[in-house]
């Protein structure tokens, strides 16, 4: 078992959509997959999803729950003054800036956590096997934690050039 | 990606380009010194904004005497350019919501710099109702934060307040969405960078962005989230903006119709904004085959959409104002605003909005840029005195008549008003230097490159 990846580049999606079909289909694993633009067929292959969108969702709720018991013990418990003869308990006026500040936590918070499970910061270095991924090349690299044996990595090299992979090369970990 | 070529509308992206020659076309300006149009227009914008910068200490200092506030007309330039600047804010997010929500791909080209023009002129927006304070250095007082002053909270039923929070959620809503947006093509231009301070700038803001499949797959989750929170919220902004005049018992702000009314006349003149952008950008840059003719028939057509609506607004106001039988609706609608002291104004704004751009209904000027470039700046303006004609002729002449007073600016709000220009202009003109004009991972998306490796593999 080496432990090594193998990093395959392509001139196009279409490529590299094939590529990853036939890897699949002959069980070799895809570690990554490096793109210019989002190609929804690889996200989808990969079986890779986000669950962002529940933790929004969650943090939204909250925002909602936070929000109206800040308003209502502001207003009612804490210092409650008549404005205009309304009641202390303002339902309607208190709408408007719960929906205000629910989007204004929620996306404050879905923002940190997008950048929590990314890993993306300002100031980051950008590690990248290959450069031009932001450009026009599209990237795989095959392999997995344990290693992968000579066989199934020459299969993979013949795999990745007969579907029009520009260029192979093994990487060293 | 044929699936957005359709015989209904015309290929997105022009002249068979691979995605190299997308990056080169679009980052090229931004990498490129810059022509001398571009120091001539900044010096122009830095002159505007040092007036300003004065006009303002001069209010800071001296305090809103300087105005031409008097106690009849407590609202004049300052919030009618509030609520234009923020109008025009609101097309950007528009754009965004169109792309992101609606996925009308066409939006994709035009939104990065509809989204920047929406950055600069909301906090242009910002900047008025923090001046008419007053007192400035007191703004904290309109946060609800525990204090020692009782602690008094802020009063919660107050659309002024409801006003503070949406300005600032919005504000920094869009600075979001602005930036997560440009983050992969940050990365593009710190991968093309060829002296090291730009890869180090580029680098720093592009948050090490490779463009990895647990990069994409969260990224598109969370321009949804940002664009699904951001699509009600524009809708609420300007409809509290509107509620700021409608709840109050003024002749002509004490309307129902108000909000839907205000909202549709911000994504005009934004939209308008927009298209004045639009076409100065792609012939001065040479995107013609990114923002092609069909993007700008397609912002016409929006500009119709908002002329009709905003004229059908305008009658109603009219037809409610006399149908109502209040004596002072009548008077506001009938004697101050159609026939009497402002019916100058009134009539521009008729004109500019609701009939010059009936123009757009023929497909010739829908196709001319200099008719569609001086369309959008009518349109601009006619915006303008649809918010004096509210403002100012409410206030000048409202139920007393021993009350009624004339207004007219002084060299300090028309100075606040140029120095919001230049801070517009100075952050527009930074952008085009700095940072790709057109979301370039988006564009990648809807190329021809298909079509070509078709071709190749005819060969």
């Amino acid at each position: 078992m080496k432990q090594k990846d193998l990093i395959a580049v392509f001139d196009n999606d279409r490529d590299l959509v094939k590529a990853i079909g036939t890897l699949k289909e002959n069980n070799i694993p895809v570690k990554d997959v490096w793109t210019p633009f989002p190609v929804h067929d690889v996200l989808k292959m990969l079986g890779r999803e986000s669950r962002l969108p529940y933790f929004s969702v969650a943090a939204g709720v909250g925002a909602v729950i936070v929000t109206f018991a800040f308003l209502y013990y502001t207003a009612v418990i804490d210092y409650p003054i008549r404005y205009g003869g309304k009641p202390y308990f303002a339902f309607p006026s208190f709408v408007v800036i719960i929906f205000l500040l629910t989007i204004l936590l929620t996306f404050i918070s879905t923002v940190i956590v997008f950048q929590v499970r990314t890993g993306l910061f300002p100031g980051k270095e950008a590690e990248v096997p290959v450069t031009g991924t932001t450009d026009d090349k599209f990237v795989i690299s095959v392999g997995s934690k344990e290693g992968l044996a000579d066989e199934i990595i020459t299969e993979a090299q013949v795999i990745l050039s007969a579907n029009g992979a520009v260029e192979i090369t093994e990487q060293e970990r | 990606m044929d699936m957005y070529n359709t015989a209904v509308r015309p290929s997105l992206v022009e002249g068979n380009k691979s995605y190299r020659q997308v990056t080169s076309d679009i980052a090229g300006p931004a990498e490129r010194t810059p022509a001398r149009w571009w120091y001539i227009a900044m010096t122009v914008a830095t002159l505007a904004l040092l007036f300003g910068l004065w006009a303002m200490y001069v209010t800071v200092v001296e305090g809103l005497g300087t105005w031409g506030l008097n106690n009849s007309v407590g609202w004049g330039w300052d919030i009618i350019n509030f609520v234009w600047w923020i109008g025009i804010g609101h097309a950007g997010t528009a754009f965004t919501i169109f792309l992101i929500v609606f996925r009308a791909k066409w939006t994709a080209s035009i939104s990065r710099a509809a989204e920047a023009m929406t950055v600069f002129a909301v906090m242009n927006a910002g900047l008025f109702p923090a001046l008419h304070l007053g007192r400035i250095w007191l703004i904290f007082y309109i946060f609800p934060y525990p204090n020692t002053r009782g602690p008094l909270w802020v009063n919660f039923n107050s659309p002024l307040f409801w006003d503070v929070f949406a300005i600032l959620t919005y504000l920094l809503l869009s600075v979001t969405l602005w930036y997560f947006g440009m983050v992969p093509d940050l990365a593009t231009l710190r991968d093309r960078a060829t002296s090291k301070i730009r890869k180090n700038i580029y680098g720093f803001f592009s948050m090490g962005w490779v463009g990895s499949v647990g990069n994409w797959v969260r990224y598109e989750a969370l321009a949804k989230i940002l664009g699904g929170l951001a699509a009600p919220l524009v809708v609420s902004v300007h409809t509290i903006v509107a509620i700021d005049f409608a709840v109050s018992v003024i002749p002509g702000w004490h309307t129902t119709i108000l909000p839907p009314y205000f909202f549709v006349g911000a994504i005009f003149s934004g939209f308008a904004m927009v298209l004045t952008i639009m076409i100065l950008i792609r012939k001065t840059f040479a995107l013609t085959d990114f923002i092609t003719k069909s993007h700008l028939d397609s912002i016409c057509r929006v500009l119709l959409f908002g002329s009709m609506v905003l004229g059908l607004a305008y009658v109603t106001e009219l037809f409610v104002a006399w149908y109502s039988g209040s004596e002072y609706e009548f008077f506001t609608f009938f004697k101050s605003r159609a026939t009497g002291n402002y019916s100058a104004a009134f009539w521009i704004m008729i004109v500019c909005n609701a009939i010059i751009p009936q123009l757009l209904w023929s497909k010739k000027i829908r196709g001319s840029l200099g008719a569609m470039l001086v369309i959008s700046i009518i349109i601009n303006v006619g915006m303008w005195f649809e918010r004096f004609v509210i403002l100012i002729s409410s206030l000048a002449q409202d139920y007393l008549p021993s009350s009624w007073v004339g207004y007219s600016p002084t060299i300090v709000d028309i100075g606040i008003y140029a120095g919001t220009f230049g801070i517009f202009a100075c952050g527009m003109l930074m952008f085009i230097r700095f940072i790709p004009m057109i979301a370039i991972s988006e564009v990648k998306g809807l190329t021809n490159q298909e079509k070509v490796n078709r071709e190749d593999d005819n060969k």
